[in-house]
């Protein structure tokens, strides 16, 4: 039997896993599997961490206050010191260089989606005009993806339209008394805001809010911090879990993979650092599905291209990224309300842009975050009011303020891609090549009027946008597109250079809707699984 | 942990004043956690400069506080007094009762009202703060003159005798103007205790040389790699003092003389000798340090070639003899006369390659001072004497003094000749003894 390899275990390689699994076939997963503590206090809600942790400062700030956001600092906050699923530039194996891109990525079992925000959307046929793929293709593999995901929302509202293919199976999160008033706020102006192509609407998100289930939430408002119960959706949890049921799944941990090798247009084995013992190895397969992450992705076909192809430049054909912009926002009415001590942290609301610009998705994707529980500092310190007042008039305005994150969608340029580097190390590191186009800088200028806009008909009072540096959503693709030409694979995601070789992660896409990625890169997995013949 | 840069870290007190502006119970356990993370900023941010700088020497008050808050949020964002105001913030809220306090606050329709009184109450701190700022400035237009301060971002300095006194206040006061320091300390002991004292984080370079061993100091520069094209200024602090030993004592004569003065001269002819080879002017690949450690600096990144500096550490006894202390007036006479003279040739020379500055200080706290009545009232803060011969320095003096009145004094009883100084003397070891 064919020695089937899966690189990655995050959501890309957890379905790409189970869907051959499925298919009757012998899988080995391959990542570095590294893995966070356990969450402490499974029903303590955030504020009650306070008191029955030993030291909260060290949960909350880190023991050398690391996530102590300074003042003058762009940042409104940092990740959770305590969560350690996300490396960057100071990690060791992290390769990748940029002066203006900042890359994260991740070596624990479940990659990024350790820290994926919940929020489940899928691609509709607008999304992917330009893709070289049968939409049919695409409904059948999000209808697989939706049953193995939990998913918490409506039935049907104003969003469902342009969320077609996402099927909730979990009642809808509990929303805030906020929450709810901009939801009465909206459908009094219903008619205008839809008429201006906006529609609000409850999230789809990927956690089980059925009571009546042992892993339900809790609302402990911890979401960021690490949900306790295991009540979001996590790959290394549950798909994996799926896997181990089947026969054939080969777990293999500590592996970081390098590079490639091929010969005669094909992959006949794998490089990879050992590391536990920093050795690095060779291993022969027969078929390999490359998830490790569209950044990652790229450098391993870099590097192998740069062996079998030395004659061309190791550059890949694109590089995407949604830009992130942040929008503060106060919801008038709800000034004086009392705080809430339960609830679920992450948006529990979406706000829909709906407007044909030429060019770009007609959907414009943009969360509404109610702050229940956050650390607060960098927000007062940014009240332009001395602390005294800015400390008193936040803690008095909390339950009425919130923040609007838009992301915007990205194409493909011959100017934004990863470039190998020549170096002394052990393998090449990677420049990360990256600016926004003027015609994108315009998108965003205007994506951000229309929903500070739509903000201020909805009863909010808006301030100036945050802009966040490329790179930051975490959300890339397009490193090793769909389409023509031996940097590339086909609609199927097998390379158009090795004939075993398939691209299952978001590397594939060619072009990078709005919309929350997550769903749609498993989808993507399952159909290339699916489709994949050896 | 001790008060190591004062412009940036807060004392106690200045703390508690912090928390009653805030309206929070101090802890002491946060507090500690606070200091020990103010203690790493000079190494993060840019230190304040002018008027800023100005305002942020002034001790913490509930008052003042509450009049440089705003006045720091608007006009000087990476203000110390920011960055300590902001971690109280931070630091609380991580606590449960910090939280409790920091949230309270009335709701529902009572907000309204509690909001207009602090809308009100901010008015009227506004007020004040205007009219207090104004009488700052006019402080700070008629004393800065006497106050200059520059900073030392992206220069390296060599200090010896780092591991406490005079020499431990100046490697402080450089961090604190934002230089990267390679210092040396005597033995593996004092090594250990400055890097413990120091913060981690702290751009420290340390070395151990026992300059009373002829060569030892060069050799151990030499071992760890330190260019001396790297070392932008370089102050001979190290010093020993035998008191109350005669002028006779041979062997602590020639310590003492070996260790004041020698081994300056053993550095300054290396420090010569390797600048002849690799200046930056006959270089241009071996230029000043900009912030890294030590020799990992990429060698041609083109930043701005700075003048250089040797700054020997003598003192005002170098003018006269002493009771008890002959061979350490004698080895400062010896090493001011020695530093001028080099000074000389250096100038005569096409190619200046450093500048020699003598630093003669007066009283202050030192260990080798005791505390006595007279001693008591001629102190100066060794902080104060450390920052008055950075500044020097960086003025480009060539002789510096701290303070000017003791100087003064000390030329006087020069002057009132050598019967008035034995006599003056001479109660003065005898209030010693007592």
């Amino acid at each position: 039997m064919a020695r089937i390899v899966v690189i990655g275990s995050g959501v890309s390689g957890a379905h790409a896993a189970l869907t051959l699994l499925e298919r009757g076939f012998a899988v080995e997963l391959w990542d570095v599997g590294g893995s966070e503590e356990a969450f402490p206090e499974p029903v303590a809600t955030f504020h009650d961490l306070k008191s029955r942790l030993l030291d909260p400062v060290a949960y909350f700030l880190g023991s050398d206050l690391r996530a102590l956001v300074p003042p003058a600092a762009p940042e409104l906050m940092r990740y959770p010191p305590s969560r350690q699923f996300l490396v960057s530039e100071r990690h060791a194996l992290w390769g990748f260089t940029s002066e203006t891109f900042v890359s994260y990525g991740s070596f624990a079992r479940g990659g990024l989606a350790n820290g994926w925000g919940a929020n489940v959307l899928s691609f509709d046929e607008n999304d992917v005009a330009d893709w070289p793929v049968s939409f049919d293709e695409m409904q059948a593999a999000y209808k697989t993806v939706c049953a193995r995901i939990p998913i918490a929302g409506p039935s049907d509202d104003d969003l469902s339209p342009y969320l077609r293919e996402v099927s909730p199976s979990q009642p809808a999160v509990e929303l805030t008394a906020t929450d709810k008033r901009l939801l009465r706020n909206y459908a009094r102006r219903r008619t205008g805001l839809n008429r201006d192509g906006v529609s609000l609407g409850r999230a789809r998100l990927a956690v089980v809010t059925d009571p009546a289930r042992e892993d339900a939430c809790c609302y402990c408002d911890r979401c960021l911090w690490g949900c306790p119960r295991a009540s979001i959706y996590n790959p290394a949890i549950s798909t994996l879990t799926q896997c181990h049921g089947h026969g054939g799944f080969r777990y293999r941990s500590k592996r970081f993979v390098v590079a490639l090798l091929a010969s005669g247009g094909r992959v006949t084995g794998i490089r990879y650092l050992d590391t536990e013992t920093s050795e690095l190895r060779e291993e022969a397969c027969d078929v390999v599905f490359l998830a490790a992450g569209a950044l990652q992705t790229g450098a391993i076909f870099l590097r192998t291209l740069k062996q079998v192809r030395p004659d061309v430049a190791p550059e890949t054909d694109g590089l995407m990224d949604t830009a992130f912009v942040k929008i503060p926002y106060l919801v008038l009415g709800s000034i004086g309300q009392p705080h809430e001590s339960r609830a679920f942290q992450f948006n529990r609301l979406i706000l829909g842009l709906i407007g044909a610009r030429e060019g770009w998705p007609r959907y414009l994707h943009c969360e509404l975050l109610h702050l229940t529980s956050l650390i607060y500092h960098p927000l007062i310190e940014r009240i332009p009011l001395d602390s005294r007042l800015s400390r008193r008039l936040f803690f008095s305005l909390k339950s009425a303020l919130g923040a609007a994150s838009l992301f915007f969608p990205d194409k493909l340029t011959s100017h934004n891609r990863q470039i190998l580097l020549d170096g002394p190390g052990r393998w090449e590191n990677v420049r990360l090549h990256y600016a926004e186009t003027t015609e994108k800088e315009d998108y965003i200028r205007t994506g951000v009027r229309r929903v500070q806009s739509a903000l201020g008909k909805l009863g909010c009072l808006v301030r100036e946008p945050v802009r966040s540096p490329p790179g930051a959503a975490l959300h890339y693709a397009g490193t090793v597109p769909m389409g023509r030409g031996f940097k590339r694979c086909d609609s199927k995601g097998r390379s158009n250079l090795f004939a075993n070789l398939y691209i299952a992660d978001g590397a594939a896409f060619p072009s990078l809707p709005s919309k929350s990625l997550t769903l749609s890169l498993a989808a993507h997995a399952t159909r290339v699984a699916l489709a994949a013949r050896f | 942990m001790a008060v190591l840069f004062p412009l940036w870290q807060i004392d106690r007190k200045e703390y508690d004043a912090i928390c009653a502006y805030l309206e929070l119970t101090p802890n002491a356990e946060l507090f500690g956690r606070l200091s020990a993370h103010l203690a790493n900023a000079p190494f993060h941010f840019p230190c304040p400069e002018g008027f800023s700088r100005f305002l942020a020497e002034l001790r913490l008050t509930r008052f003042r506080v509450a009049r440089l808050d705003y006045f720091t949020k608007l006009w000087s964002p990476n203000h110390p007094l920011r960055h300590a105001l902001n971690g109280v913030v931070a630091l609380h809220e991580c606590d449960a009762a910090g939280y409790r306090e920091l949230a309270a606050g009335a709701t529902g329709r009572a907000v309204f009202p509690q909001l207009a009184v602090w809308v009100l109450e901010f008015l009227l701190r506004v007020g004040l703060t205007v009219p207090w700022l104004g009488w700052q400035a006019i402080r700070y237009t008629l004393l800065m003159p006497f106050r200059p301060h520059s900073s030392l971002a992206s220069r390296r300095v060599l200090i010896t005798g780092v591991s406490r006194g005079l020499g431990m206040d100046i490697m402080l006061e450089c961090l604190e103007r934002g230089a990267n320091v390679v210092g040396v300390v005597r033995d593996a002991e004092s090594l250990a205790r400055v890097r413990a004292l120091l913060p981690v984080e702290s751009p420290v370079f340390l070395l151990n040389a026992d300059l009373a061993r002829p060569g030892e100091l060069v050799a151990a520069l030499q071992a760890a790699q330190v260019q001396p094209a790297s070392i932008d200024i370089a102050v001979l602090c190290a010093g020993v003092k035998h008191d109350g030993e005669s002028a006779l004592a041979l062997a602590s004569l020639r310590k003492t003389l070996e260790v004041n003065c020698l081994s300056a001269a053993e550095f300054a002819a290396w420090f010569a000798k390797q600048n002849a080879e690799s200046h930056p002017a006959s270089n241009p690949s071996l230029q000043p340090s900009t912030g890294s450690r030590m020799q990992s600096a990429p060698p041609d990144r083109g930043v701005r070639y700075e003048p250089r500096s040797l700054v020997l550490i003598s003192s005002m006894g170098r003018w006269h003899g002493m009771h008890g202390s002959g061979g350490y007036n004698a080895s400062k006479a010896a090493l001011s006369i020695w530093g001028e003279s080099l000074d000389m040739e250096l100038r005569q020379s096409s190619d200046p390659r450093f500048a020699v500055i003598v630093v003669e200080p007066g009283m202050f706290e030192s260990d080798m001072t005791q505390r006595t009545t007279l001693t008591k009232l001629l102190f100066v803060s060794r902080r104060d004497v450390a920052r008055r011969i950075i500044s020097g320095v960086l003025a480009g003096r060539r002789s510096i003094r701290p303070p000017a009145w003791f100087a003064l004094l000390t030329w006087g009883v020069c002057l009132a000749g050598r019967g008035f100084r034995y006599r003056l003397f001479a109660r003065v070891k005898a209030s010693r003894k007592e």
